[in-house]
């Protein structure tokens, strides 16, 4: 089955993200999800593929009706959080081929800003292992394990700690140019990030995903549809998968810094036709500043143990030569599982990303990350 | 063996968990322990039901030298769940026997010149409660 091309993205929608929303997570994911309709053009009725990842059977039953889908409709999300986002249009795109579906929409949303009062660990205390083998000893949470994996990449090929911060600063200054980004009126450069008390040394707040609640949304449907749409269709060139076969114990990666990307990223590219080099902005899952720098080894931006030199002297930021995480990311706008990746992507490539616009952008590349998993979304402006 | 009561108020493991016992079995017994498949001899870590490398069923939990390499550490400044005292040094650090078995662990007697990814590091056994002895690392001048 031939995927690429073969779908489009027409459809984008946001909440405000938050540091705490006075609206729960259900009535923040329907208001993405109109918002994403509305910008396509369409009515609820249309659609007739849902992907809500981390929606529970009650959850994803609760938004199709909430937002009126009364006709049959096929869910899929086999990946989690951040990987399934991202490798929604490849579900999509299977459905849609497979006549299973015409119109897919995904919703993803998060509201640990109020729910969780910080303590995004919770899943990983609840891995039996790392209860037991990894949490007695302080190897916990993510920041802690990231954290690690930046140690190994600083001992393996002295990466700075200056350009963990050349990630953090190009976000917040993307950041400031965006009206719906947490961070947008708090600026940061190299000397302040350098400032700023470690929390899991190497890693201080800067290096640190947001922790909020918002939500994104966007709908897809085949191309032959597309050109009928309300928006510009931005084109699925190629979409790809990635799992680490040493699974969710990152401390026991034979290759301990290789995330799935280095599975994902030549699958989409393949697809797509298309290599690093035709990329016009990238915008990679951010949980943690050392995670971009990885993703840009993994995929082939730059070799390993060069993506700390790649990310210096504002070669990521806007006007640079490769852009990284115009919308600000997760790291200084919102997260909310790289779905804000996907719709600016989205945004970029119809020329409507306002004073972050890069100039005649036509291909741009997404990414997810949920440990063992990774997807990347190589999006065309058709 | 040290005692380390400050321990005692964090996330402890619960040493009768069936799949871990041996190991903390082994550590109160000044033992570090880990399985080893009986087929093919290879390390399994984490415990598992079967042997990564040849699939055999059969481990024995088997003492090791408790000698390691120190692969890659945190210092954690924040305490992000109550009952840690900060700071500490949390550690990977990869068996003499087979680096691929790689040990989440507390760092102790960090030299003041600092810390190197491949430094020699051995076992130290903190007991924490009657029931429950933590193996941490130490640095090896």
């Amino acid at each position: 089955m031939e995927l690429a091309r073969r779908i489009a993205v027409v459809g984008v929608g946001e909440t405000r993200y938050e540091r705490r929303s006075s609206r729960d997570l259900a009535a923040l994911r329907r208001e993405a999800a109109c918002a994403a309709l509305a910008d396509a053009g369409l009515e609820a009725a249309a659609v007739d593929g849902l992907i809500v990842p981390g929606a529970g059977y009650g959850e994803l039953h609760e938004l199709a009706r909430d937002l009126g889908i009364r006709g049959q409709f096929h869910a899929a999300s086999c990946f989690h959080s951040g990987t399934a986002v991202v490798a929604a249009p490849l579900e999509a795109a299977l459905a849609i081929e497979a006549g299973l579906a015409h119109t897919v929409l995904c919703c993803q949303g998060v509201a640990w800003g109020s729910e969780r009062r910080g303590n995004v660990g919770q899943p990983h205390a609840e891995m039996r292992m790392k209860a037991a083998f990894e949490i007695p000893f302080g190897w916990y949470p993510q920041v802690v394990h990231f954290a690690g994996m930046a140690r190994r990449h600083m001992e393996l090929y002295g990466t700075t700690e200056a350009q963990l911060g050349a990630v953090a600063v190009a976000c917040r200054r993307h950041a400031a140019l965006h009206d719906n980004a947490i961070l947008r009126e708090e600026p940061l450069d190299l000397e302040g990030y350098l400032a700023s008390p470690y929390l899991a040394e190497p890693f201080r707040a800067p290096d640190c995903c947001l922790v909020n609640d918002g939500a994104g949304a966007f709908v897809m449907t085949s191309l032959e549809r597309a050109r009928d749409g309300r928006a510009r269709p931005v084109v699925v060139l190629g979409a790809g998968s990635g799992v680490i076969p040493d699974g969710e114990y990152s401390s026991l990666r034979e290759d301990y810094l290789a995330t799935g990307a280095v599975h994902s990223a030549p699958r989409a590219f393949g697809m797509a036709g298309l290599s690093p080099a035709d990329v016009d902005f990238v915008a990679l899952y951010d949980n943690f500043t050392g995670l971009v720098i990885q993703q840009l080894e993994d995929m082939g931006f730059c070799r390993r143990g060069e993506g700390g030199p790649f990310v210096e002297g504002g070669r990521i930021e806007l006007g640079g030569a490769l852009p990284v995480n115009p919308s600000g990311g997760q790291l200084a706008q919102a997260f909310v599982f790289s779905t804000n990746h996907v719709v600016e992507a989205v945004c970029q490539l119809r020329g409507e990303a306002g004073q972050r616009q890069i100039a005649s952008a036509e291909v741009g590349v997404v990414t997810g990350y949920t440990g063992a998993q990774h997807a990347t979304l190589v999006l065309g402006s058709g | 063996m040290t005692r380390v009561p400050e321990l005692a108020e964090r996330h402890l493991p619960d040493p009768g968990w069936p799949v871990a016992k041996p190991f903390w079995d082994g550590c109160r017994a000044g033992e570090l322990r880990i399985p080893r498949c009986e087929r093919c001899a290879r390390w399994v870590w984490y415990p598992a039901p079967a042997c990564p490398g040849c699939g055999g069923e059969r481990h024995a939990w088997t003492a090791t030298s408790g000698r390691a390499r120190l692969f890659t550490w945190v210092t954690v400044h924040r305490a992000f769940l109550p009952g840690y005292r900060v700071p500490y040094v949390t550690a990977l650090v990869e068996l003499v026997e087979d680096p691929r078995v790689r040990l989440a662990t507390y760092l102790r007697d960090v030299p003041a010149s600092g810390l190197r990814a491949g430094m020699s590091v051995e076992v130290v056994f903190e007991s924490v409660t009657e029931h429950l002895t933590l193996p941490a690392f130490r640095c090896v001048r």
